[in-house]
């Protein structure tokens, strides 16, 4: 064959190889996306006006009512400014009352006069800075070791702990489905009292003597850890320093001063995915919606016919997964069986319910077949359990999940 | 950048028009998910009362599945439901099951039964039933044996509904001698004793005429070896437990020897014998008498272990300076040492299994009882007390039985076991202060 010929079918090959996946393997160099908040012009004349109605007492102004009975927010949640947060801790639990509300507008505050006219930078009387700023980055004292919560001992091992239920209370097997009256009987007289229910107390691992009575590591750094100083910055002055304020008054001030960092501003994302992930995603998820494909790696799928319909997505596949491995015990496996990772194949009813006699072990690695075989009965009773209620499965999706494979793969538990 | 975004939609076009780009991203046979966390917990079974199929039978069917249902609810690995939570019950063993009453219990594994006897001899039937897949587990099983041994019977059903739904052998069928120890601390009358697994069935082997320390079994379980100070020094014996013959082994004047072991042929016991203040590790064949040093170093060895196969040996020494564990060939040879851990390691015994070694730990005031691997890797520390000592290993190599003291005058001993998880620790139910347990295998 002539060499241009070949040459040619190469450089075109390869061309269409960069257009289908050019963008699976080069991932473009997203410049990361800048804040933009939007603003609107005005004359001098304009804004001598606006001022000059602000300093004045608006009287006709109605006062939020509410504003005086708020609960004075949490510093942590009310404060915008990003405190550097070196310690990687438990965030406390949500406390019950309402969140407050987010950066009020400083004209419905009781103390709108103090709102002073936007002094220009160079005569800002902001206060002393509690320390000198900085020249380069100060280390920031944190413990040697994550300090974790220790596992207390439960007789239950789960992916996620839970509390001892109160002392009154009975582990229920099952739930206790509600009682509905039936009409053909007269209710009773008396209905006896069933004690209330809680689940079962569980820890994320297992739990010996030894390090249950382990003295506790000092994690604590040994000096106190100063927070970064924030750079100095033009700031209104305290034009009424004699009057006092509510504590949610000088709030509401200083979220106004700050407006740029205010959360609530900034475009909402996940935190966990940059742009370039959500672009790729995005095409992604474009591409395998057009072709009625799912959002998996292709090398996890065996050539078989494509399904039609939409994908399940990852969501529904979790909630999927969670179901299931609620109820797969390993805690009575052999320690051969907790080597072996098993495949099980099963179809599904449109209720979402396997159906049991379908259940079957497809594939088994890493140990012997008794191994296997006890395995895949633990796996078998996890399915038949959970499923008795139906798993969680759209059912408009259902010609997805009509077949599936769960892979059961017990060496993570191994190390509890 | 702008090149890229341009061509993007051509290759989305591109994509759609060649079919063989399609398999790539379309969801294409089952759904497939992948299963990494569980939970670990009891499993919930129900073992409603034994039907009894003759008048006399009714007590002993009764028993029979208390026992059956202590064993398996003592491993810790199974929580039984009580019979009070019961919606169908169980009045001929040939009956179909309602499977579905017992799903709503959540009971997960169901052993129904019936006893009959005549006479001394009783039969016990037995099914295991897998609830959730409506199924019987295996086939029914029967034993027949006389009226006193029916705690033995009850012990081997519960092995093997222990075997089919663990995959592990079974370890209830078996016994245990220990030490029992009555009086103070400073005076201990020290008798040989043997029991149940359980704590049941206490008979003693020796008087308290003298100090007895660590009896062994053999692999087949019907001799012990133990140490004896009925001649005022350390001496090694060997009883027959059917009849209770003792004799002594390795006599020679001027000698101390202790810590005996058999290995796994029956035949050879290794131990420990000290002359000149010199304690080395030796091998005597029961049958011949024929005596061999495995070790020659100036420091203590002592407390030999097969392993199953017979071919290494582990022990400890203090020959670098702290009491380690070392692993040698059963022949003699060059030790190699395994722990390296802070503290000091002693009592090691070679798991039935082969995989793990258990051992007494001594770190920062406490003691520990701990596996580790046998080339000393993962080790996990299972117990912390005041004092334990002298682990050892349940026939199936999941369980560890040991001695645990209290401080002061008034602490007495008793035994403990614990699962090699580190769960499950409990006390041995004993009426007397008990040490140096020794599990003999499974019983025949």
């Amino acid at each position: 064959m002539d060499k241009g010929v070949i040459i040619s079918g190469i450089g075109h090959f390869s061309l269409i190889l960069w257009l289908l996946f050019g963008d699976w393997f080069f991932q473009p160099q997203h410049a990361p996306e800048v804040a933009v908040t939007s603003v609107s012009l005005m004359t001098s004349a304009e804004f001598d006006a606006m001022t000059s109605a602000a300093t004045q007492p608006s009287e006709q102004r109605p006062t939020p009512s509410v504003e005086p009975e708020q609960p004075a927010p949490p510093p942590e949640e009310a404060a915008p400014a990003p405190a550097p947060a070196p310690v990687a801790e438990t965030p406390p639990p949500l406390a019950p009352e309402p969140r407050p509300e987010p950066a009020p507008q400083p004209d419905a505050a009781p103390t709108a006069p103090e709102i002073a006219p936007v002094p220009e930078p160079e005569i800002a009387e902001a206060p002393e800075p509690l320390a000198p700023v900085a020249e380069v980055e100060q280390p920031i004292l944190v413990p040697q070791s994550s300090p974790r919560p220790k596992p207390k001992p439960a007789p239950r091992v789960a992916p996620t702990p839970a509390p001892a239920p109160p002392p009154e209370a009975e582990v229920a097997e099952v739930p206790t489905p509600p009682v509905a009256p039936d009409p053909q009987t007269p209710a009773p007289e008396v209905v006896e009292e069933k004690p209330p229910a809680a689940p079962e107390e569980a820890t994320t691992e297992i739990v010996t003597e030894t390090t249950e009575t382990e003295e506790v590591a000092q994690l604590a750094p040994t000096s106190s850890a100063r927070p970064k100083v924030r750079p100095q910055r033009a700031r209104a002055p305290e034009p009424a320093a004699e009057e006092p304020r509510p504590a949610s008054t000088s709030r509401t001030e200083t979220a106004a001063a700050e407006p740029a960092e205010t959360p609530a501003e900034r475009p909402e994302r996940p935190a966990a995915e940059t742009p370039r992930q959500n672009d790729s995603r995005a095409v992604e998820d474009a591409l395998a919606e057009a072709l009625g494909g799912g959002t998996e790696p292709a090398s996890e799928r065996p050539s078989a016919p494509a399904r039609s319909g939409p994908p399940v997505t990852s969501g529904e596949k979790d909630a999927f997964r969670i179901a299931v491995q609620q109820c797969w015990n390993v805690g009575a496996l052999s320690t051969e069986a907790l080597a072996t990772t098993v495949t099980v194949a099963m179809s599904m009813r449109q209720d979402g319910t396997p159906d049991a006699g379908s259940i079957r072990m497809i594939e088994s690695r890493g140990g012997t077949d008794a191994g296997a075989r006890q395995a895949f009965e633990a796996a078998r009773r996890a399915i038949i359990r959970c499923g008795t209620r139906g798993f969680p499965l759209p059912p408009e999706k259902y010609d997805q999940w009509r077949e599936v494979e769960m892979e059961f793969d017990p060496n993570g538990m191994r190390m509890k | 950048m702008n090149l890229f975004r341009s061509l993007a939609p051509m290759g989305l076009a591109l994509a759609l028009l060649l079919p063989a780009a399609a398999p790539a991203l379309a969801q294409q046979g089952p759904l497939r998910i992948q299963i990494t966390e569980g939970v670990i917990e009891p499993l919930p079974f129900a073992v409603p009362n034994f039907v009894a199929e003759t008048s006399g039978a009714s007590q002993l069917a009764q028993d029979m599945a208390r026992v059956i249902a202590a064993d398996l609810s003592g491993t810790g690995l199974f929580r039984e439901i009580p019979a009070s939570a019961h919606i169908s019950r169980v009045t001929s063993f040939d009956a179909p099951i309602a499977y579905n009453d017992w799903k709503a219990i959540n009971a997960q594994a169901l052993i129904t039964g019936s006893v009959s006897a005549s006479g001394d001899r009783v039969v016990v039937k037995f099914r295991l039933h897998d609830v959730f897949s409506d199924q019987p587990l295996g086939e029914g099983l029967q034993f027949a044996g006389s009226a006193s041994g029916w705690r033995r019977m009850a012990h081997k059903v519960a092995d093997v509904a222990y075997s089919r739904i663990t995959g592990e052998g079974g370890y209830f069928d078996s016994r245990v001698v220990f030490v029992s120890e009555t009086g103070p601390k400073n005076a201990r009358a020290k008798r040989l004793a043997v029991m149940d697994y359980d704590g049941a069935n206490v008979q003693y082997l020796t008087d308290s005429s003298s100090i007895v320390l660590a009896p062994r079994f053999s692999p087949t379980g019907d001799r012990i070896l133990f140490t004896s100070y009925s001649t005022g020094f350390p001496r090694i014996y060997l009883m027959d437990v059917g009849s209770l013959a003792t004799r002594s082994l390795a006599e020679q004047p001027g000698t101390m020897t202790f810590a005996p072991r058999f290995a796994p042929d029956g035949r050879t016991v290794a131990f420990s014998l000290e002359q000149g203040g010199n304690t080395d590790i030796y091998t005597l064949d029961t049958a011949s008498g024929t005596r061999r040093q495995l070790t020659n170093s100036p420091s203590i060895e002592t407390a030999p272990s097969y392993s199953p196969d017979g071919s290494q040996i582990v022990f400890e020494s203090d020959r670098s300076g702290g009491q380690q564990l070392y692993i040698m060939p059963a022949g003699g040879g060059e030790p190699r040492r395994i722990s390296n851990g802070a503290g000091r390691y002693g009592t090691p015994v070679w798991s039935p299994r082969g995989d793990l070694i258990a051992f007494t730990k001594q770190h920062q005031g406490r003691f520990h009882i701990g596996v580790m691997r046998t080339d000393g890797s993962e080790e996990r520390l299972l117990t912390a007390s005041f004092l334990d000592e002298g682990p050892t290993w349940a026939p199936n190599g999941r369980v560890l039985m040991f001695t645990r003291e209290g401080a002061g005058a008034g602490g007495q001993p008793a035994l403990y076991s614990v699962d090699i998880s580190g769960r499950n620790l409990k006390k041995v139910p004993l009426s007397v202060p008990a040490s140096d347990p020794a599990w003999s295998p499974l019983l025949p």
